[in-house]
């Protein structure tokens, strides 16, 4: 039944009498393993010589670079003046009180009265770092430096500049221009022993 | 071309000695085996296909939203936080063909393999209802295109395999958009939803290719899991084995010659769909299934003889001994599985529907003293991974020392599928403070379904000698 020619060849060489079929690749694995090296050249080409296509680190810096960019000029337009208008703007103070009722309270209280020992009061007239709402959000976006040591108000830079400056007027919202007053930090009256 | 060598064991029948690709045209053969197949394909498909369609908890049974990393499966939902669950899916499906093949040979691939499932049960039907049984489409391959027949019966499959690829691609899409999702995609122009449409067109230019070119080359030279067997199975593993001791030597008695039960028909050659002789004995290429076990059967009655000269039976058994089923690996197999098993569900249930974890504020200080009280600040991510809006609470379980988690009566609500970082501020009497302590926050829902504790560390300063 078996035709002779049905029998694989035999490669001509024995290594410790091990002998070896000399048979054939299929041609679609074949096909594939060429594919791959023109693949190969194609990506080669494409990704390093024809300028196309660019590194994806070189991409990624760009693309930070750009937000960074971004982000400073939002923060170098905001002016004293910016963020009292801002302060007046209700759809910037709710968002600034969405801000507010998911971070802030924690340590300012849920009506501002502040908490003692562990966050000032900002409903009053009475700003202990800085009377001016740049001062106020600058404080938040870098966070509190005391006598050379970190406080309790941790920069919340995490928030954006538009989330910053939002929460910012909303506090704002609150004071009057012009009228926010300079006290020491001792005699800030959360802080107050009762 | 039609590949019309008889096998060896030597080199694979579909791959020509140039490397061709040869295509076979087994006969059908439909016999016990064929029947109970064909009833566990048409079972296995129907639950594929029906499968998305069926709502557990307002979601599909099993629905892996990939876009929203969020893994829905019978009613529990995953999000990308419990992906290490998969490990048991992994391991799990690992010890269950593992001890499937030690114990009954590769009777996944035969019964149970979607490339079998659909080429044996499907594929194949329409093979036969455009070009006729094996012959005639022997018959037809050998035609040239030019004939008006060949171009019409061939083009008719094609189509009527296209059509099929196409539904079946929809069906596996659907896992991973679901069907409301998927409707209205198919309803829009393909343009509104590029990614989907170049998927599906993808997943359905992969399958026909699959199916009609590729066959059963996927199982002999890329599935890991036939290379495997030599590893997986012994001389015990029910395998589909020839019966060489009644069957041998083959061919007519003659007055002098003796003969075995055998006649050489070669009919169980002519039904293989992987292009084997069975009688070479076990061979990488058999899938187990069983289209030889059938055609052997029906001979063998015919001829009056006891049918199962090709069985399920071990090497063991084939060569005269008795099978044994208990044995170390199957033993060891089972045992991992079942343990796999039972740690899974338990893994599964205690999933809890939302997340919790706590960190300190960078740059900030650790804590703060005041006249009264002491103060810690920290950062509490929370996680909702369920489908509706919870409000949730953060405690503090009772602990020596009291401590008092602020402004936390009102809760807070948290969307369906948000992540909220919520700073969170504690406080302990100094009367009560006592030197740095741990604890337990413990996060709760006001429906009750969560409650996920997280450990904690109270820092301060050193406690104050106590008053004499």
């Amino acid at each position: 039944m078996k035709k002779d020619d049905d029998q694989p060849a035999i490669m001509p060489h024995a290594y410790d009498g091990i002998q070896e079929y000399d048979q054939s690749l299929p041609n679609w694995w074949l096909g594939m393993l060429f594919a791959s090296i023109a693949f190969a050249f194609g990506y080669w080409a494409y990704w390093f010589h024809s300028g196309v296509g660019s590194d994806d680190r070189v991409a990624l810096d760009a693309e930070l670079a750009a937000l960074e960019a971004r982000q400073l000029a939002a923060v170098k337009d905001l002016d004293e003046a910016t963020l009292w208008r801002m302060s007046r703007n209700p759809a910037t103070v709710a968002e600034g009180q969405a801000v507010y009722a998911s971070l802030c309270f924690s340590c300012h209280g849920p009506t501002m009265a502040g908490i003692k020992g562990v966050g000032f009061r900002l409903n009053d007239d009475l700003w202990v770092h800085g009377n001016t709402g740049m001062a106020v959000f600058r404080n938040i976006n870098e966070g509190v430096v005391f006598d050379g040591k970190p406080t309790g108000m941790a920069s919340q830079k995490a928030l954006g500049t538009g989330r910053l400056a939002a929460v910012t007027a909303y506090l704002l919202s609150f004071q009057k221009e012009g009228q926010m007053k300079a006290i020491e930090r001792a005699k800030e009256p959360s802080q107050l022993p009762p | 071309m039609t590949s019309n060598r008889s096998p060896i064991r030597e080199s694979v029948t579909t791959i020509g000695r140039d490397g061709e690709r040869r295509f076979l045209q087994p006969a059908i053969v439909v016999g016990a085996w064929w029947r109970a197949r064909r009833l566990v394909a048409w079972l296995l498909i129907a639950f594929f296909a029906l499968l998305p369609w069926i709502e557990v908890g307002g979601f599909p049974a099993v629905f892996l939203d990939v876009e929203h990393r969020r893994f829905h499966l019978l009613g529990a939902t995953l999000g990308l936080g419990d992906v290490w669950l998969l490990f048991f899916v992994i391991t799990g499906w690992g010890f269950l063909i593992y001890a499937t093949t030690a114990l009954l040979g590769r009777i996944w691939c035969g019964w149970s393999c979607p490339q079998t499932v659909y080429l044996e049960h499907v594929f194949r039907v329409v093979d036969r209802l455009f070009e006729g049984d094996h012959v005639s489409r022997a018959k037809l391959d050998a035609e040239p295109w030019s004939r008006p027949a060949k171009f019409l019966r061939r083009g008719g499959r094609a189509l009527a395999y296209l059509v099929l690829c196409w539904a079946v691609a929809h069906i596996f899409l659907a896992y991973f958009i679901s069907i409301p999702g998927l409707y209205p995609m198919v309803t829009a122009a393909p343009q509104a939803h590029p990614a989907a449409f170049v998927a599906m067109a993808v997943a359905t230019g992969g399958l026909f290719f699959n199916f009609w070119w590729f066959r059963e080359q996927l199982c002999l030279i890329i599935c890991p899991y036939g290379r495997l067997q030599s590893a997986l199975i012994d001389d015990d593993s029910v395998i589909v084995g020839y019966d060489e001791k009644r069957g041998e030597p083959r061919g007519k008695a003659a007055p002098g010659i003796p003969a075995g039960d055998c006649v050489d028909c070669r009919r169980c050659v002519q039904v293989c769909p992987t292009g084997i002789d069975i009688r070479q004995g076990l061979q990488l290429e058999c899938v187990a299934c069983t289209a030889c076990v059938d055609a052997c059967d029906d001979v063998m009655s015919r001829l009056k003889r006891p049918t199962g000269l090709v069985r399920y039976a071990s090497l063991r058994e084939l060569a005269g001994g008795r099978t044994r089923f208990l044995r170390p690996r199957t033993i060891l197999y089972s045992a991992l599985l079942t343990v796999g098993l039972i740690v899974a569900t338990v893994s599964l249930l205690r999933v809890q529907p939302a997340g919790f974890k706590l960190s300190r504020p960078p740059q900030a200080e650790l804590y703060v003293v005041s006249a009264d009280s002491v103060a810690n600040v920290f950062r509490a991510k929370i996680q909702n991974k369920g489908e509706v809006p919870r409000r949730f609470f953060v405690e503090a379980e009772a602990s020596p020392t009291k401590v008092s988690v602020l402004n936390q009566s009102a809760g807070l609500v948290i969307a369906p599928q948000a992540e909220v970082t919520l700073p969170l501020t504690l406080l302990v009497d100094r009367r009560d403070y006592r030197g740095e302590f741990s604890f337990t926050l413990r996060l709760r829902s006001d429906d009750g379904k969560v409650s996920v504790p997280q450990k904690a560390h109270f820092i301060g300063p050193a406690p104050a000698p106590p008053a004499r």
